[in-house]
């Protein structure tokens, strides 16, 4: 019998107030394990330095490629992908370097298996705190696309509700990816530090982050098309930035030929982002179960790897 | 005389009185030993082909359809596979070499190292050239499936020259390695950080889907400093022959120079360094207290 199920039962409220208190617990062991290293500029160097380096060599490319005469909506598309990009690796690598991290270097999972708390909750907890520094990244990469490479951001142009729809929906489409990566490390070994962000990596292309998907062919196009991060980046990016290049459309785009239209409504997006994000968060939760189930029978919690 | 007998000695290796020829048996036995673990364990865990091989050439193909999106020269195309397989081995530097004695401590191998008869150069020797088995592996996937899938056309006139480069280079980035291996260990939990923080950073600096000398004052500077940044920029002077975007911030001898030399220092450096910590070990006791 789990801990969970032999440990008293708590009326709802109890039990959802014990709830949000471990996810607030879990969430500020992740702030703390993250950002407690260090003293606070070191570590806002350190949160900044990723990011802005992945946006530095993107912009390079487009200014020697111009010439140093970019067009400003190229530009802007790939300052915006660039960053909201940091989310990604952020939400993902989360969840699956705290399986790492409490199974390889603290071992402490097999203990948090049997706490009384959900480890579903505490892992979601743990990425999240993440994303938080994954948030910052992004946050200033943007403003220095802003102040320095002259984005137009207008703060009363922006529709703020298809952007807060957009990042919350696309916030639950990174952690249930991130669910995915956390499933599969727990049946791989310890080298798997690297597997969210080649997985990340390999979404790069997928979703078009830095290039409308035009660019792709047809069949890769249509998998980005599935895949929500690709509207969840056309929702934020259309939001914060009317006018903003769309990633999905555009003429001879698979998008444009199969809808008859050239770039997708606010309407369709929220629909697309809605649907893809139910599909892959059903999808996460269900290989995360089966990934839990198959480690405690093969006894994978508490085994320590080498390399 | 029992073995058990107290003497004085300065290290293990003194202290186990082996004649020359039984000491460098035991050095190479370490290096295989050492390597032995990375390269069965690649066979041991196929996830790896997926997460190391096929997902990161997804990463390098999205630049290459960055510059198909603005319709670049087709040199630059061949700019980012060079790079992207040279990825491999910075990524192989960073996570399991610099942040590895670190975790050795938290494993408790740390001090079984320095309480055996071997040299610590042989131990990371040996992490190097299981190393390099996987990120070699990945970087010729990149390079031959990225060259034939996007049509990239090499230009080589000096095979000879280019190769030394290459092993200049992987000489220079693993003595690197090794130096940051120490250093690593002295600073702590910053290790994990450390390594984050030096990839896109690193790789902007380096130049590694464009030519470094683009950066200008900053190019240079990496030219001087980073291994990385002169092996790239020396390859795609020596790969792209003829090719008006191919322009170094040195001619690729002189860089070949600049590899001699800081294969020599890093390697130096780490070999000192390393004499440090071992010292600092047995003196102080402190490096194999657990950081986490």
């Amino acid at each position: 019998m789990s801990a969970e199920l032999g440990a008293a039962r708590p009326g709802r409220r109890e039990a959802w107030a014990a709830s949000r208190r471990a996810f607030r617990t879990a969430m500020r062991l992740g702030w703390q394990t993250e950002a407690n290293w260090t003293d606070p500029l070191l570590f806002f160097i350190y949160s900044v330095a990723k990011p802005v380096g992945a946006a530095a060599i993107l912009i390079f490319m487009v200014d020697i490629i111009s010439g140093g005469r970019a067009d400003p909506a190229i530009r802007s598309f790939v300052v915006i992908g660039s960053a909201l990009w940091s989310f990604v690796v952020a939400g993902i690598a989360g969840l699956a370097w705290s399986v790492l991290d409490d199974r390889e270097r603290y071992r402490m999972l097999k203990y948090l298996y049997v706490s009384p708390n959900p480890i579903l909750l505490l892992l979601l907890g743990r990425g999240a705190a993440r994303i938080g520094i994954g948030a910052f990244g992004a946050g200033i990469t943007l403003v220095i696309g802003v102040v320095l490479l002259g984005l137009p951001f207008d703060p009363l142009a922006v529709d703020w509700p298809l952007a807060m729809v957009s990042m919350a929906l696309g916030l639950v489409s990174i952690l249930s990816i991130g669910l995915f990566l956390a499933a599969t490390v727990m049946q791989t070994r310890q080298d798997s530090w690297s597997y969210p962000e080649a997985v990340a990596g390999g979404l790069f292309l997928l979703v078009g982050a830095v290039f409308p998907l035009l660019v792709l062919p047809a069949p890769i196009q249509a998998i980005g098309l599935v895949t929500p991060l690709t509207w969840w980046l056309e929702g934020v990016r259309g939001a914060l930035f009317p006018g903003a290049l769309s990633g999905i459309g555009g003429e001879g785009s698979l998008y444009a030929t199969l809808a008859g239209r050239a770039e997708p409504s606010s309407a369709e997006i929220v629909l697309a982002l809605v649907a893809s994000t139910a599909v892959v968060s059903v999808l996460g939760l269900l290989f995360f179960r089966w990934s839990e189930r198959r480690a405690k029978e093969k006894g994978l919690l508490d085994q320590v790897t080498g390399s | 005389m029992s073995a058990f007998v107290f003497r004085h000695s300065e290290s293990p290796e003194q202290a186990a009185r082996w004649d020359r020829r039984r000491s460098l048996a035991t050095q190479l036995r370490s290096v295989y030993g050492r390597a032995y673990p990375r390269i069965i364990g690649a066979r041991r865990e196929p996830s790896w082909l997926l997460f190391e091989i096929l997902l990161p050439f997804l990463t390098t193909s999205a630049f290459v359809f960055v510059y198909r999106a603005l319709d670049a020269p087709a040199e630059f195309i061949g700019f980012v596979v060079l790079g992207g397989a040279m990825t491999a081995f910075w990524l192989n530097i960073l996570w399991m070499m610099a942040a590895q004695l670190y975790w050795e401590r938290d494993q408790g191998n740390l001090e079984l190292y320095f309480t055996a008869p071997i040299s610590m150069m042989s131990i990371l020797f040996g992490m190097a050239i299981g190393g390099l088995f996987m990120s070699g592996t990945r970087a010729a996937v990149v390079l031959i499936v990225g060259a034939t899938l996007y049509d990239v056309v090499f230009a080589v006139e000096q095979w000879l020259l280019l190769l030394a480069v290459f092993f200049l280079t992987m000489a220079a980035l693993y003595g690197l390695g090794m130096v940051l291996a120490s250093f690593f260990l002295l600073s702590g939990r910053e290790a994990w950080h450390l390594s984050q923080g030096l990839q896109e950073p690193v790789y902007f600096v380096s130049g590694l889907n464009f030519p470094v000398a683009r950066l200008g004052m900053l190019g240079a500077v990496a030219i001087a400093t980073i291994p990385l940044a002169v092996g790239l920029d020396a390859m795609r002077q020596l790969a792209f022959v003829g090719s008006e975007h191919a322009d170094g911030v040195l001619p690729a001898w002189m860089e070949a120079l600049i590899l001699v030399g800081m294969a020599a220092l890093f390697i130096g450096l780490a070999r000192w360094m390393l004499g440090q910590i071992e010292r600092l070990a047995r003196v102080e006791g402190k490096l194999t207290v657990k950081g986490t």
